[in-house]
């Protein structure tokens, strides 16, 4: 992949995960988890800023390029209104206007849930990194933010290691959700790794 | 013409609010899936699929600006509705983002051929494989399964002897020699792939009891307890 490939699937990336964040800020009527999707769609915008610069350096310097660096353009649009889509449902939040309980409900309801968990004491989540744990393939939710004490982790890596007391923010299958609930609340031991 | 007919002539009017959110919701997420899977595996096909999902949506948001400006009362229910209006319209353009995401397939393919390889490389993974005769799986319906919950891989569209079906239901039966497309993390793929070659055997989920009946208003106490506390 080059240099463009790269920033341009990370813009993809990072309007995907803006959407699950911008879901999870509204489910809760969540300012912090909101005030995340603004602060990332700034670094799309800087992103997309490099993008353009790289863009208009490789066009100079090689016009044989510029049929796929229209493609690529192209894309990037799609990708940013799909971000800008993240951050206004986020904006609804922020403004204090998201506290309809039809909201919350319709999130909860669809095929993609989200469901937040706490990290018991004897859960066998604790001390295992994400890596270890494949959480998404057990129960098929996927972890998307941690509250730890005050501070949010958004994001979390693969070597990110699961504490006791985390709040575990996730999104997936509702069928997913009582078993991630019980792998957190140390009434299920069974994790096959 | 009297209001009665004029109104029942828009599509999804039967939807309550709640319901026409949520399939919004769904739509969103399962149509941008559709449109990056398209270019990845060239499917006009496909394209196709995600132009019906952006015409659906668009009903959908015609019906909930119907329902929700017709349930208007006071001052305090239009602020809180013109939330639920804002998130909506998000749905909607994301559709209309994954329309335009599939009129790329329209470029001849030697334009785009670092696509396919760029979205494989994508954190949410997006897959093809076969079902092997040998599998598991096979005879089993999708929601039997429990495929999302137990390998984290979501079937977005499935090919079979009557051809192909997007977004399936959970009714829809696995049966050997289906081409499946997953969207999930690369582990949940290699996890799949050994059931459906039928190198291991599929392991269905315990049926756990229905939820705790959590809503997600008590969940949210446990993350803004902060602003609560305050607040007292």
């Amino acid at each position: 992949m080059n240099r463009l490939e790269e920033m341009l699937l990370e813009l993809k990336d990072t309007s995907e995960f803006m959407v699950d964040l911008a879901y999870s800020s509204l489910i809760y009527d969540n300012e912090e988890i909101a005030e995340e999707v603004i602060f990332l769609a700034g670094t799309m915008e800087d992103l997309s800023q490099r993008i353009q610069e790289v863009v208009i350096e490789i066009g100079m310097s090689k016009p044989e390029e510029i049929a796929r660096i229209v493609v690529l353009i192209r894309l990037q649009t799609s990708i940013m209104s799909i971000a800008d889509a993240a951050k206004s449902i986020a904006d609804v939040v922020l403004r204090g206007l998201g506290k309809h309980p039809v909201l919350a409900m319709s999130i909860k309801e669809s095929e993609t849930t989200i469901s937040l968990a706490r990290v018991a004491e004897d859960s066998v989540l604790r001390g295992k990194s994400f890596a270890e744990l494949r959480l998404s393939s057990q129960c098929g939710m996927f972890v998307i933010a941690i509250k730890r004490d005050k501070e949010y982790i958004f994001g979390p890596g693969k070597t990110t290691k699961v504490e006791a007391g985390d709040i575990l923010i996730a999104k997936g299958p509702e069928e997913g959700v009582p078993v991630f609930k019980g792998l957190a609340d140390g009434t299920d031991k069974e994790l096959s790794l | 013409m009297t209001d009665q007919e004029d109104y029942t002539s828009l599509d999804h009017i039967e939807m309550t609010v709640r319901e026409l959110l949520t399939e919004m919701k769904d739509t969103s997420e399962v149509i941008v899936d559709l449109a990056y899977a398209s270019l990845m595996y060239n499917s006009e096909d496909m394209a196709e699929k995600v132009n019906e999902l952006e015409k659906e949506m668009n009903d959908l948001k015609f019906a909930i600006r119907f329902k929700v400006l017709m349930s208007s009362r006071t001052k305090q229910d239009a602020k809180q509705l013109s939330g639920l209006l804002q998130v909506a319209s998000a749905a909607d353009r994301i559709s209309d983002a994954a329309a335009e995401i599939v009129n790329l397939l329209n470029l001849p393919l030697e334009r785009r051929p670092f696509v396919s390889a760029m979205l494989y490389e994508s954190d949410e993974k997006i897959r093809a494989t076969r079902m092997s005769p040998k599998s598991s799986m096979i005879g089993y319906t999708i929601g039997k399964l429990g495929v999302e919950a137990c390998t984290g891989c979501r079937i977005i569209a499935l090919k079979n002897r009557n051809g192909w079906i997007y977004d399936p239901d959970d009714e829809i039966k696995i049966r050997a020699g289906d081409d499946i497309i997953v969207r999930g993390t690369e582990d949940g793929y290699k996890r799949l792939m050994e059931y459906a070659n039928g190198n291991k055997s599929w392991e269905f989920p315990e049926v756990v009891e229905d939820q705790d009946g959590t809503t997600p208003q008590e969940e949210a106490a446990s993350i803004n307890e902060d602003e609560e506390e305050g607040g007292e």
